[in-house]
C-alpha cells in the first residue's frame, strides 16, 4: 500500500505543480463567484441559478480534468521514459497503475470539493442559508469522478492519449444517456439489435446514477439509501475497471 | 579437491531472443537472437556493441519490463517479473529521466518507498548517495534544472538507494564529463568491493576497458566474443606509435624505405609500425643509432573498426548465427550446462 | 509461459466482467425503488434559450434528445400518476432548440389541452408552431382541432381549419373539416368526426385518447 500511495502522492504533486489543476481551480472559483453576477437577471431565482451554475461547471471541470490529465498520464512517463526506471522497482505493474488512478480520482475529486466549498461559502454569504444538502450531491459527483478516471486510465493503459481522451469524453456521454439507449432500441428493433443494446445498456456506466444536482437546487438531500446504492454501484464497477486496465497494464511491453 | 556449491548466479540469460513485430506490417525483426551468459557475484560485465547492437532490449529484458520471446531469464534463480527478485536490483536507464516536477530529495524519497525503505534511513541514504556523486548541494533543486550530466549522477543514486546487489546501468557514462566519468567509475569500483555484481553497456570500448572483468560483444542481436576483456584487447592492437625526439636525416630516410610511417610530432617524431616482429627491428635500430625512445605505445581498434572487423571474419556475411555463437563457446563457456 | 499468462488474461477478463455485472445487478435491484432521476433531470433544464446556447451548434440533435425525454417522461406518467406537470417545459425546449421539429407542437399541445386541460397553453404552443412553420398545415389543422373539441369555439376552429386548408399539401379531408365547422357550429357530429380522424391517423397515444372521448360521447 505505501507503494501506490507513493506514487498516487506524486502524481498528484505532478499535478498540482503542472498548474493545471491551479488553472482550472481559478477558472471554476471565478465560475462560482461570477455567477453571482447572473443573479439580479434570474427574477429573484438567483440562489438557484448560483447553485446550478457552479454545481455544473464544477462537475465539468472536474470532469474535463480528470479525461486530459488522465490521457497523457501514462504516455507522459512512456514518452520521457520516466516509467522505466519505476517499473524496474520492486513496484508490481497492478500497484503503479492503482497509485496513478487513485492520485489522479483524489485530484479531480479535491477540485470538485474545493469549487463546491467556494459555491457553499458564496450562497451563504449572499442569502443567508447554506446549502447543506451539497454534500450528498458532492459525493454523488465523486464517485462518478472516479468511474470517469477509472475509464480514463483503462484506456491511457493500451491506447494513445488522442484515443483517451476520445473514449473518455464518449464514456461520460455514453454514461448519461445510458437511458436513452434502451429507448432507442424499444419494441420495434430487431431482437438482435436489442439484446445487443440491452447488454451495452448494462455495461455502460450508468452516470446518472450519481446526478443529484438537480435534487440540491430545490434543496432536497439525497436520500441515505440512494446514496449507498449509488456508492456500492461505482464501487463495483470501478473495481471492474481497474481490473481490466491492471490485466492489461501487466501484459504490455515496455520496449 | 573440494565440491564447492555454485551460487546461484546473479543474472542468468539462456538462449533469449527478442522478436518485434512492426505494428503495421506485422514484420518480424530480431532485437536480441539466442543470447547466453551468467554473471559471476561481484564481477563487472560490459554488454558492448554498437547503437542498434540489442544491449537495450537485453537490459530491458532481464529487468522485466518486456518479455523474451524465447528462453530464459533469472536473476539470482527469480523471474525478473517477480517483485521479489528485483528488491536487490539497482537499475539506471539509459539517458535516464526523471520527474521534473520533482527535487532531487523528493524523487530518492520517491524511490525509498518503492523500495519500502523507512523515510528516516532512506532520507540519510539518500543525502549521503547525493553528497558522493556531487549532488550535495542540489537537493532541493527541482529536476528540470539539472543539466544531462547531473541527471546521469541522479541516476546512479537512485540504483543504489537499496544497496544493490546487482546494478544494472545502460550507458552510464553518456552525457559525463571526464570528470563524472571517473567519478562513476571510481563508484562502480567501490560496488563491486562492496560484493556488487554488475552489469553495464557501453558503445565506447575503451571506457569499459580499465573497469569490466568480462564483457560480451553483441552486434545485430548476436554475441560475437565474449570474455575476459584483456585477452579480447590485446589481439586487437593494429600498430604501435613511437615517439624519438629526433631523428637524423638518413636514418629517416631508411625507416621511411621499410614501410614505416613518420609524423612529424612537434619538435618530435613519431613513428608507426604496425607488425611485432618489426618493431623489435627497429627499436634495436634506433637504440644501436644512439637514439632516445620517448615511448612506445600500443594503439588499438575502436570498437567500430572491431566490428568492420569481426564481421568480416564473421563469414562475410554468410552462414549468420552458428559462427558467432562458436565464437563466443571458443572465447569462453557461456554459462550454458 | 503463453499460457500461463494467457489464463492470466482470462482471469481478469473473467474477475472484471463478474464486478461489472455486480455493479449492473446493483443498479437493476435499485432502480426501480429510486428512480426519480428523470425528473431531476427535466426540472434540471433550464429554459429553451439557455439550452440553446449550450448546445453549441448540436441543436437539432440536443432537441432530439429533449424530445425522447420528454416522450419517456410523458410514457412513465402515463403508466403510473396520469400527470404531466413538466410536458409543457420540455416541448418548450425541443422547440426552441429546433423551430422546424413540427412534432412536438402538436403533441404538446395535444397533451396539454387533452390531458391537462390547458388548451390556452396548448393553443399558445402551437401558434409559435406555426410563426416558425407557416407553410405547414398539420399546425392549423391541429389549433382547429383544439378550438372545436377543448373550446367548442365553432368560428375559431373554422378560421383555422381553412386556413390549414390554404396551405399546399395538406389531406383532402382538411376542406371538409372546414366546411362542416363553418356550417354545423356546435354539432357533436363534428367531434365524433374529428376524434375519428385522430384514431385512424394519430400516434398509439392519441389513438387511445381519440378512444376514451369516443366512448365519452357514445359513439
Amino acid at each position: 500500500m505505501r507503494r501506490v500511495l507513493a506514487i498516487a502522492h506524486n502524481t498528484i504533486r505532478e499535478a498540482v505543480r503542472e498548474r493545471l489543476v491551479l488553472v482550472l481551480g481559478l477558472f471554476g472559483f471565478a465560475l462560482v463567484v461570477g455567477s453571482q453576477a447572473l443573479s439580479p437577471l434570474a427574477l429573484g431565482e438567483g440562489r438557484k441559478v448560483v447553485i446550478d451554475f457552479g454545481l455544473a461547471g464544477a462537475m465539468l471541470l472536474a470532469t474535463l480534468l480528470a479525461v486530459f490529465l488522465g490521457s497523457s498520464l501514462l504516455h507522459k512517463e512512456l514518452e520521457r521514459r520516466t516509467v522505466y526506471s519505476i517499473l524496474a522497482k520492486p513496484i508490481r505493474r497492478e500497484e503503479f497503475l492503482l497509485g496513478k488512478f487513485l492520485g489522479l480520482w483524489i485530484t479531480t475529486a479535491s477540485l470538485l470539493a474545493g469549487m463546491a466549498g467556494i459555491l457553499a461559502a458564496v450562497v451563504t454569504v449572499a442569502y443567508g442559508d447554506t446549502p447543506g444538502t451539497l454534500v450528498g450531491a458532492v459525493g454523488l459527483s465523486v464517485m462518478e469522478l472516479g468511474i470517469v478516471t477509472a475509464v480514463v486510465v483503462l484506456f491511457s493503459s493500451f491506447t494513445t492519449p488522442a484515443l483517451t481522451a476520445f473514449f473518455g469524453i464518449s464514456a461520460v456521454v455514453a454514461g448519461h444517456f445510458a437511458e436513452d439507449l434502451r429507448t432507442f432500441a424499444s419494441p420495434g428493433a430487431p431482437a438482435g439489435v436489442r439484446a445487443l443494446s440491452e447488454g451495452v445498456y448494462w455495461a455502460l456506466p450508468h452516470l446518472d446514477v450519481f446526478n443529484a444536482r438537480g435534487l440540491v437546487v430545490h434543496g432536497i438531500a439525497v436520500e441515505p439509501e440512494r446514496l449507498a446504492f449509488a456508492f456500492a454501484y461505482g464501487a463495483l464497477y470501478i473495481g471492474g475497471l481497474m481490473v481490466l486496465a491492471g490485466t492489461v497494464f501487466r501484459r504490455r511491453e515496455f520496449r | 579437491m573440494m565440491q564447492e556449491v555454485a551460487p546461484l548466479p546473479m543474472l542468468e540469460l539462456t538462449g533469449v531472443s527478442k522478436v518485434y513485430r512492426d505494428p503495421m506490417t506485422l514484420k518480424p525483426f530480431t532485437a536480441v537472437e539466442e543470447i547466453t551468459f551468467s554473471l559471476r557475484r561481484g564481477e563487472i560485465f560490459g554488454l558492448l556493441g554498437p547503437n542498434g547492437a540489442g544491449k537495450t532490449t537485453t537490459i530491458k529484458m532481464s529487468l522485466g519490463l518486456t518479455r523474451p520471446t524465447r528462453g530464459t531469464i533469472r536473476i539470482a534463480g527469480r523471474e525478473p517479473r517477480d517483485r521479489e527478485a528485483r528488491k536487490r536490483l539497482g537499475y539506471l536507464p539509459e539517458n535516464p529521466c526523471f520527474y521534473d516536477h520533482l527535487t532531487a530529495r523528493e524523487y530518492m524519497a520517491l524511490v525509498g518507498s518503492l523500495f519500502d525503505i523507512a523515510p528516516g534511513t532512506a532520507r540519510r541514504r539518500a543525502d549521503d548517495l547525493l553528497a558522493r556523486l556531487g549532488l550535495g548541494g542540489d537537493g532541493l533543486k527541482p529536476l528540470r534544472k539539472f543539466s544531462k550530466g547531473m541527471t546521469q549522477r541522479l541516476g546512479l543514486c537512485q540504483a543504489l538507494l537499496n544497496d544493490p546487489d546487482l546494478l544494472v546501468l545502460d550507458e552510464p557514462m553518456s552525457g559525463l564529463d571526464p570528470i563524472g566519468r571517473a567519478d562513476v567509475k571510481q563508484i562502480l569500483r567501490e560496488e563491486r568491493a562492496r560484493g556488487a555484481t554488475v552489469l553495464m553497456s557501453s558503445h565506447v570500448l575503451a571506457e569499459t576497458e580499465a573497469l569490466c572483468d568480462r564483457v560480451a560483444i553483441l552486434h545485430r542481436g548476436r554475441v560475437l566474443e565474449m570474455g575476459d576483456v584483456r585477452s579480447l584487447l590485446e589481439s586487437d592492437v593494429i600498430e604501435w606509435e613511437v615517439t624519438v625526439d629526433a631523428l637524423p636525416g638518413p636514418l629517416a630516410e631508411r625507416l621511411r624505405s621499410e614501410g614505416h610511417r613518420l609524423d612529424p610530432a612537434g619538435s618530435r617524431w613519431a613513428i608507426r609500425v604496425e607488425e611485432a616482429g618489426a618493431l623489435q627491428a627497429m627499436l634495436r635500430a634506433l637504440t644501436n643509432e644512439g637514439i632516445f625512445i620517448r615511448s612506445v605505445d600500443p594503439r588499438r581498434q575502436s570498437l567500430e573498426e572491431h566490428f568492420v572487423r569481426a564481421i568480416q571474419a564473421d563469414g562475410r556475411g554468410s552462414g549468420r548465427g552458428n559462427r558467432a555463437s562458436g565464437r563466443a563457446l571458443r572465447t569462453e563457456g557461456a554459462g550454458t550446462p | 509461459m503463453i499460457a500461463r499468462l494467457d489464463r492470466g488474461l482470462l482471469a481478469g477478463i473473467f474477475l472484471a466482467a463478474l464486478l461489472v455485472a455486480g455493479a449492473a445487478l446493483v443498479h437493476a435491484s435499485a432502480r426501480p425503488r429510486l428512480d426519480r432521476s428523470l425528473e431531476e433531470e427535466l426540472l434540471y433544464y433550464p429554459s429553451g434559450l439557455m439550452v440553446r446556447q449550450a448546445a453549441l451548434g448540436y441543436e437539432t440533435a440536443a432537441a432530439d434528445v429533449a424530445w425522447l425525454r420528454g416522450i419517456q417522461y410523458y410514457g412513465e406518467h402515463r403508466l403510473t400518476d396520469q400527470k404531466y406537470d413538466l410536458i409543457g417545459h420540455v416541448m418548450e425546449i425541443v422547440t426552441t432548440l429546433d423551430p422546424k421539429f413540427v412534432q412536438p407542437y402538436v403533441f404538446g399541445a395535444f397533451v396539454l389541452a387533452q390531458e391537462m386541460k390547458q388548451p390556452e397553453r396548448g393553443l399558445e404552443l402551437l401558434e409559435r408552431g406555426m410563426r416558425a412553420n407557416p407553410t405547414d398545415w398539420k399546425l392549423a389543422f391541429e389549433a382547429g382541432f383544439l378550438h372545436y373539441v377543448c373550446r367548442r369555439d365553432n368560428a375559431a376552429a373554422a378560421r383555422f381549419f381553412t386556413w390549414a386548408s390554404r396551405i399546399p399539401g395538406h389531406e383532402p379531408y382538411v376542406e371538409r373539416f372546414a366546411a362542416f365547422a363553418h356550417q354545423r357550429a356546435g354539432n357533436l357530429g363534428m367531434a365524433i368526426l374529428l376524434w375519428k380522424h385522430v384514431l385512424a391517423t394519430g400516434n398509439k397515444y392519441m389513438q387511445d385518447v381519440a378512444r376514451r372521448e369516443l366512448g365519452r360521447l357514445g359513439a
